[in-house]
This record gives structure tokens, C-alpha cells and sequence, in this order.
């Protein structure tokens, strides 16, 4: 039981206690004033023993009694008031002011530290007590000693602290001061040891196992006490008597503290703002604290956190590796940055829609979307699986037209899959059309009309397939376009031939609308529209010269030149085609006069670079040699109306197409000065033909009004697929993948559609002896009969 | 004829506003306001605010991950619609569509 329960009655120790510094003297006096009434169960025993001792000194040494005083800077008396009066009626609470210390009052400060301190009072020794207590007076009611006096008899009883209590205070201030002297000289030496262990519950066990050795004492002691208690009955050794305890007034103290207020912290240490803070570990000592007042802004976690953390975050060594400066930084820089923005508004919009980026992300987002209305035909194109979205309800009209073409479905057919088309393009004829050598998404389109009448500015657009709605580069040239490559070594360039005879290069990565280069200044140029245009790669070079590649054009002012790109361009004359001499009334015409044939197509060997037709507009084609030019190897005279495409076939070595705007195609062996196979139907212009790069048999024409496609296999009489055109629109070019089974199709309204070539039996090798087996056959079957192929 | 660049902007942001099933696009900037929309206010405010959140916490994903890595593209395919969000640092480009359409 602790003694402070008995010792309710006031120990009227009249301390004062303040924690002040007293200047005068210049020793820390920590004058605690004791409470025990508080809380009879804080203070410990040695509390007790220790204040009631001297409570006990001071009565009966009967001590002059010298009251505590607090005294602030300006020697003003600050000795504080008790809070608590033991006996209302003897003691004159002045609670708040400042009373004279020699005014005798019963006071029993409280000083909560104090309280904190009697509790560990047993671990402190000797002269902190001490001096913790300072000067203690003690004045007490007659009453009041007396009971604390008879209380204490039994306690412990210090050593006579009173009269030592000034030996002591003198002492420790010697001792104070020669100790900070001689700090400053000597080396100290810390030595860290783990302190006693402090028991601060100790129950012992109250049973004990019955296989220990104590288990018979206890077991004894156990059955004594049982007799005992049996005895106790009657027994003359105990006497039952009655104790009065003392029921004290409980009186309510209240405590002042300063409030605790709570302030919530959180941090976010997501591995990229550790990354982000460390890559702007420079930023971070830049940043000034701004406080977040008014943010909209909808980043809510850091921005909170960032407001409480900021105080904190300067007052944090810069050790960026922490966390939470990191964060501070990061959030701080945060902050700033929304700080800045709300001036910022306007700009902030012209800015994003400017910069760069902004229209990177635009196009794509184009695309993205595009692609989700034109994934099938994409999917279809590509020769993917067309997958059916889930979510998509097929509407009435859809369903009927799929049935109709699923009736259709073995016979081959063309799948119109879309159209490259915009506004832009309207009205405007397809001249030509073209792949890009390394981008297989990158179509080449010229525009122009073909007709001397209704020239207008010509236009070259370049249409990705992952947007056919608008295409991705435009270029606005002064006339029409008539011809259009894209070269194999340098993917990016694009030549581009026009109506007055310009030959123009692009480069289509930027969005310029200035060629690189045109042959405008070229002394040589071209008087006549640019009907053709290639790049030719010579692999074999003659005498180190020509190698690599080369612009080849053909124009109508009956030249095929070759353009070389060095300071600017300049050509020089592959071959004139020359008229071959022309037979009137049976005399020959005047031999000296050379007359040139406007020369409209030609076409490379693909083997043998060397090697190549031209046809002109007379109806003749010309094979002819590089190296070589002043004759041509041989003449094939057939057509009688203006060669339009002349083109090897890409398989078989020795066979060539011819179209003519006398309506027909003619197939041709470079052996044979006669076509070997004619294919007519319809007496319509046949405008462009193409070899299919697929399969040896299979070719494309494009006539007035409809698009063929024949296949040799199936039947040399008729073409295989015939799509008829909307009337009045006329298609005027044609083009093959190279890599799927599509073909594109331009016409006259400026539409490029795109088909794929169904159920046409592509079988798995490309046919060629299929092809050579058609032209052997024809040729026997000619010579059997003994007819001769007449002029068509 | 060449475009100013804010002009070249504007047509391809026209350009696809105007494509078939296109609901509606909406520019937001780096706090989640938006700065330019086709849609009425409060569906726009809307999709702004929800849009923005979803996209700070995919990209903190991502970086999370890998933080020299960035978030650049999102997509939400609903049953009615298609939510495509391109993200950056500084705004979002947002376009709903109806591919059915």
C-alpha cells in the first residue's frame, strides 16, 4: 500500500517551482514543487519517502523556513500559485497573483513535470534529488504536522537533508563549474552500457509445479496454513478487530496541458517519383515553400500531403535518398507548378495545340480511330482473319448484300473493299499510282489530266492505308501530273513528272511543298509531257560509271533521258525515238528529215537492266539498249493506235504485254516479231495494264468504263473478272500489291478504290509454265493451221 | 498552300470530329480541365474528371514498373462505346466513338 494514501494530508511544502533559469546565481535550479494529492497512485514510493523526509527534516530541525521564490529577468516575483488548498479554511488561495514569499500560506504547487519526475526518483541518486528540490520550506498547521509526522515515524528518514541542503546547493555549484571547465579541455570518454534492467512489474509465480524441488516445502506450508486457518477459530493467537480507514474528500483537479493536435501525414512512394525526385535532384533545392491556398486542383493525395509536409521538407537535410524529402521535392515542385498555372490559363491552351507533340498524338488518335470503323476491310486487305465485333448488330441492308455476294462466291470476283478519297481529290483525273519501296503502307497517287484540254494544277497525295480518308501528305504541283515513281534507294524521294515537261523530286518525310529539285533550270529539259517515269538500279556498271540508281524518264517530245542528280539535274539522252521511215504513196518519205516519235511508256528488263521497250505514240514498240543509242535492237509493230503500257512479265523472261488505244493487248514473245496472243472485248481504250506480281497467268487492264482482269489459264478469250464502272466515270489506272491479293483501281473522279481479288484460283507456285505452256500451245496451234497472226 | 501550324491543328481536329461515329473529342490539360470539347459542359466535366483520374493511376502503373517507361495511349472498349485517350504529360486528348456506327 502506498504511503501516499495515508498521506493524503497536505504536506504543506511550500515550494515554488519554476523551471526558470535564476541568473543571479547561475545554476539551473529545477525547483519542483510536489503534489501528492493529485494522484495518490503517480507517486512511488521513494516519492514519498523522499519528500516526506524532508517534510520530516524540516519539522524537526525546525528550519528557519525560506520560501521558494521564482524570479523572471526583470526580478519581478513570478512565483506561481498553488492550484490546490488543502484546508479551505485555513489557507487564502490567491490563485493568479503574485504573493510575497514571506507570506506564510500552505501551498502545494503542482508542477506536472515534477510529478513525472517523483516517479523515477529511485533511479536518480543523491544530489539531482537535491537539488530537484532546491530550497524547500515547510510551514505547516499545527494539525497537519501532526498528523504527517505521526504518518511518517514510520517511513524512511533521510539523512538530514535541511541543514545539508546549502552544503549541498553550494557544493554542486563548485562542482557544476569546475565540471564545465574542465570539459573543455579533456577528451571524454563515453562509455555505453546497457543499464540495469528496470523491473517495473514483477508478480511472482503464486504456484509452483508439483515435480520442482520446492514442491513439498510449498506443499507443507500449504497444509500448515489450512490447519492454521482452521485453528484460527476460537483461537486465542488472533483477534479480530476493526480498523477505521480515513475516506478523504475527493476534490476533482484539473490539468492543464497544451492541446495535441493531430495532424495527418501521408507520403507517396510510387517507384517513379523516387526515380522522378532523383532525375530532378537539382530542382529541389530550387524549390521555395509555397503554400497551397485555393488549389482546384483535382491531384489530391500529393497536393494535400505536399502542404504539410513542406514546413518540414526545408528544415530536412538534403539527403535526396530519403523518402520523405524526396517527396517534399517532388510534391513541391508540384505545387509550384499548379501554383503558376491558374495565371497561366490562356497560353496554356495555345500552347498544347501547338506544340508538336500535340499533333504527333492528333494523328495517331486519327488513325486509332479510323481503324476501328475500317478494321475489317484492313483485316481483309491484310489477308487477316476479318473478326466480327461483338457488340456490332448487323443492320437489314448489310445482311442482304452479303448474301448476294456469297451466292457469287465461287466465281472470282472483286471485293470493293474502300476508297481513298477526299475532297481535295474531287473531280481530279488518276494519272498514276504507285507503292513506296520501303513502306508498304504508302501509296503515291498523281493527278492530272491526261487530255491536252482542261489542264489544271496537278496534285500528288500520299495516302497511308492506315487513314483513306485523308491522305498524309500533299504536294500542289503547277500542272498536271503524269508520271510518278518512288525510288529504291532513297525511300523518302518521289519523282514526279508533269504535264509541261517538269521533272520534279520529293522528299515526302517533311511536309514541304517545295521539291528538292526540278529540272526547270535543266537546258535539256523535257518540251512534252513526262509520260514515264523509273528509277532504274543499274547493278552492272559499264566502265565504273552508272551505277546505282537512275531517273529514266520518256516524254512526249519523243526522248527517253536519264536524269542525274548533282548540283541540279541534268540529262542526258538515252535514245531518241526516231520515226522509222514512213512509206507514202511508195516513195520514201525524205530520209533526212528525222521526225521523232513522242514516246509514252517503257519498261525495263527486270533480269537484264540493259534491255528495255519503249512504245510510242505510232503504235510501235521499240526494244532497245542502253548502251546503245543510236538504234534500236528490234521493232515490234503491231498496234495501230498510241502505245499506252508496255511491261515485261515479272516470271517468264521473254514475254511482254502491250495496251493500245486501238483496243487491244497484245501478248508478246522479245522473239517473235508478232504478238503471240491478242485479248480484245469491247471496243473500248485500254488505259493501263499490269502484270500481276502474284501469279505468271493473271493480269489487270483497265478499259473505258470497266476493269478486267484476265487469266490465261482460265480462258485467253475473256477476261476472268470484269468490274463494271459507275457511269461516267472512267478508271484510268491500275495497280497491284505487291504482298496481298489487292488491286487499286483510280479513276476519273479522283477515287482510288481499292479491291480484293476473290476466289481466284492464285494456286500455290506462280504459274509460269502454266504461262509458257499457253504461248506454246498458241504458238503450235497457230502453226498447225498455217495461219499467220494478222495486224490487229 | 501552307497552314500555320494552329490551323493544321484545328483541321485534324475537325477532320475527326467529323468522322462517322465519332461522339465526341475533348482536350484536357494537366490538372483535368478541359480546354476544348465538342460536348455539352457536364458530360464533358464528367468525362474529364473520371478520365483523368483512370489515366493518372494506369500511368502510375506503368511507371511503377518500370519508371524510365511512360503511359501513352488507352483504350476503353465498353459495350456501347470506345473511350481512346492519348495521354501526356501535359493534357489528354480524348475521343469517344461508337465504331458500330
Amino acid at each position: 500500500m502506498s504511503n501516499t494514501t495515508v498521506k493524503q494530508k497536505r504536506t504543506a511544502l511550500k515550494v515554488k517551482s519554476s523551471k526558470t533559469l535564476n541568473v543571479s546565481s547561475g545554476v539551473f535550479r529545477v525547483n519542483q514543487s510536489i503534489t501528492k494529492t493529485i494522484n495518490p497512485s503517480i507517486s512511488g514510493k521513494s516519492f514519498s519517502s523522499a519528500s516526506d523526509s524532508k517534510v520530516l527534516d524540516k519539522s524537526l530541525a525546525q528550519t528557519p523556513k525560506h520560501t521558494v521564490q521564482v524570479f523572471d529577468e526583470h526580478g519581478q516575483d513570478v512565483t506561481p500559485h498553488p492550484l490546490y488548498n488543502p484546508d479551505p479554511g485555513v489557507l487564502q488561495p490567491k490563485q493568479g497573483k503574485i504573493f510575497p514569499a514571506h507570506d506564510t500560506s500552505w501551498t502545494t504547487m503542482t508542477d506536472f513535470p515534477s510529478v513525472a519526475f517523483q516517479t523515477t526518483n529511485a533511479s536518480f541518486t543523491g544530489p539531482f534529488t537535491k537539488s530537484f528540490f532546491g530550497s524547500v520550506s515547510a510551514s505547516r498547521t499545527s494539525q497537519t504536522t501532526e498528523s504527517v509526522t505521526d504518518e511518517t515515524k514510520e517511513l524512511l528518514v533521510k539523512p538530514d537533508l535541511s541543514s545539508s541542503l546549502s552544503d549541498v546547493q553550494a557544493r554542486r555549484e563548485e562542482v557544476k563549474e569546475q565540471v564545465r571547465e574542465d570539459i573543455m579541455d579533456r577528451v571524454v570518454d563515453s562509455y555505453l552500457t546497457e543499464t540495469e534492467t528496470i523491473w517495473l512489474l514483477d508478480i511472482p509465480a503464486v504456484s509452483v509445479s508439483e515435480d520442482s524441488g520446492d514442491a513439498e516445502a510449498v506443499k507443507e506450508r500449504n497444509n500448515a496454513y489450512t490447519e492454521l486457518c482452521k485453528n484460527r477459530h476460537g483461537n486465542d493467537k488472533y483477534v479480530e478487530r476493526s480498523m477505521q480507514t480515513f475516506n478523504d474528500a475527493p476534490k476533482t483537479k484539473e490539468v492543464q496541458s497544451d492541446s495535441i493536435t493531430m495532424v495527418d501525414k501521408a507520403v507517396m512512394s510510387t517507384t517513379w517519383d523516387m526515380y522522378d525526385s532523383f532525375c530532378n535532384k537539382a530542382d529541389v533545392s530550387e524549390n521555395t515553400v509555397v503554400s497551397a491556398e485555393g488549389n482546384k486542383a483535382t491531384v489530391p493525395d500529393s497536393s494535400s500531403m505536399s502542404h504539410l509536409l513542406n514546413p518540414s521538407g526545408l528544415d530536412q537535410s538534403m539527403s535526396v535518398f530519403s523518402t520523405t524529402s524526396t517527396v517534399s521535392g517532388s510534391s513541391a515542385h508540384l505545387e509550384k507548378m499548379t501554383c503558376v498555372l491558374p495565371v497561366e490559363e490562356e497560353p496554356d491552351l495555345e500552347l498544347i495545340l501547338q506544340s508538336d507533340k500535340f499533333k504527333k498524338d492528333l494523328a495517331v488518335m486519327e488513325r486509332v480511330v479510323l481503324a476501328n470503323i475500317f478494321q475489317p476491310k484492313l483485316a481483309a486487305y491484310r489477308q487477316l482473319p476479318v473478326i466480327e465485333d461483338p457488340d456490332y448488330v448487323q443492320t437489314q441492308i448489310e445482311e442482304e448484300s452479303w448474301t448476294e455476294q456469297s451466292k457469287n462466291s465461287l466465281s472470282p470476283f472483286l471485293e470493293h473493299l474502300w476508297a481513298f478519297k477526299c475532297e481535295l481529290t474531287k473531280g481530279r483525273n488518276v494519272s498514276s499510282m504507285t507503292w513506296n519501296k520501303k513502306n508498304p503502307d504508302l501509296l503515291a497517287v498523281g493527278y492530272g489530266q491526261l487530255d491536252f484540254k482542261d489542264q489544271k494544277p496537278g496534285l500528288v497525295c500520299c495516302w497511308s492505308l492506315k487513314n483513306p480518308t485523308w491522305p498524309d501528305r500533299i504536294f500542289h504541283c503547277e500542272s498536271g501530273v503524269t508520271a510518278l515513281d518512288f525510288s529504291a534507294c532513297n525511300a523518302n524521294q518521289l519523282s514526279v513528272g508533269l504535264y509541261d515537261g517538269t521533272i520534279a523530286i520529293y522528299n515526302v518525310q517533311t511536309t514541304e511543298q517545295t521539291p528538292i529539285i526540278d529540272s526547270s533550270d535543266c537546258a535539256n529539259m523535257h518540251a512534252c509531257p513526262v509520260w514515264q517515269l523509273r528509277w532504274v538500279d543499274h547493278d552492272t556498271g559499264l566502265a565504273g560509271e552508272d551505277k546505282g540508281e537512275m531517273l529514266i524518264s520518256v516524254s512526249g517530245d519523243g526522248r527517253i533521258s536519264k536524269w542525274i542528280h548533282y548540283k541540279g539535274l541534268e540529262c542526258v539522252d538515252l535514245m531518241k525515238l526516231k520515226s522509222p521511215n514512213m512509206i507514202v504513196n511508195n516513195q520514201r518519205w525524205n530520209p533526212k528529215i528525222l521526225s521523232l516519235a513522242p514516246g509514252l511508256c517503257f519498261d525495263f528488263h527486270p533480269n537484264d537492266s540493259k534491255i528495255y521497250l519503249a512504245g510510242t505514240e505510232e503504235g510501235h514498240i521499240h526494244k532497245c539498249s542502253y548502251s546503245y543509242n543510236e538504234q534500236f535492237l528490234e521493232t515490234y509493230k503491231a498496234h495501230t493506235g498510241p502505245v499506252y503500257k508496255v511491261t515485261w512479265s515479272p516470271f517468264c523472261p521473254d514475254v511482254f504485254l502491250s495496251c493500245s488505244s486501238d483496243w487491244t493487248i497484245y501478248l508478246w514473245r522479245q522473239d517473235l516479231s508478232k504478238p503471240v496472243l491478242g485479248f480484245t472485248s469491247g471496243q473500248k481504250v485500254v488505259f493501263d495494264i499490269m502484270w500481276s506480281p502474284h501469279c505468271a497467268t493473271v493480269f489487270g487492264a483497265v478499259r473505258e468504263g470497266k476493269v478486267e482482269i484476265w487469266d490465261l489459264r482460265v480462258s485467253s478469250l475473256d477476261p476472268t473478272i470484269v468490274s463494271a464502272s459507275s457511269p461516267g466515270v472512267n478508271p484510268t489506272a491500275l495497280l497491284f500489291t505487291p504482298e496481298t491479293d489487292c488491286v487499286l483501281v483510280g479513276d476519273s473522279e479522283g477515287q482510288v478504290t481499292v479491291y480484293k481479288l476473290k476466289n481466284l484460283s492464285a494456286g500455290d507456285s506462280t504459274q509460269v509454265e502454266a504461262l509458257e505452256d499457253v504461248i506454246r500451245t498458241t504458238l503450235s496451234s497457230q502453226h498447225t493451221l498455217g495461219k499467220t497472226d494478222r495486224d490487229a | 498552300s501552307t497552314l500555320t501550324p494552329f490551323a493544321e491543328v484545328e483541321d485534324t481536329l475537325k477532320r475527326i470530329q467529323g468522322i462517322n461515329g465519332v461522339i465526341g473529342t475533348i482536350v484536357v490539360n494537366a490538372e483535368g480541365i478541359p480546354i476544348k470539347t465538342t460536348l455539352d459542359n457536364s458530360t464533358t466535366v464528367q468525362y474529364a474528371g473520371l478520365l483523368h483520374q483512370l489515366t493518372m493511376k494506369a500511368r502510375s502503373t506503368v511507371r511503377d514498373i518500370d519508371p524510365q517507361n511512360d503511359l501513352t495511349f488507352l483504350r476503353i472498349r465498353s459495350k456501347k462505346h470506345e473511350i481512346m485517350v492519348s495521354t501526356d504529360k501535359e493534357y489528354l486528348l480524348i475521343v469517344i466513338q461508337n465504331p458500330a456506327e
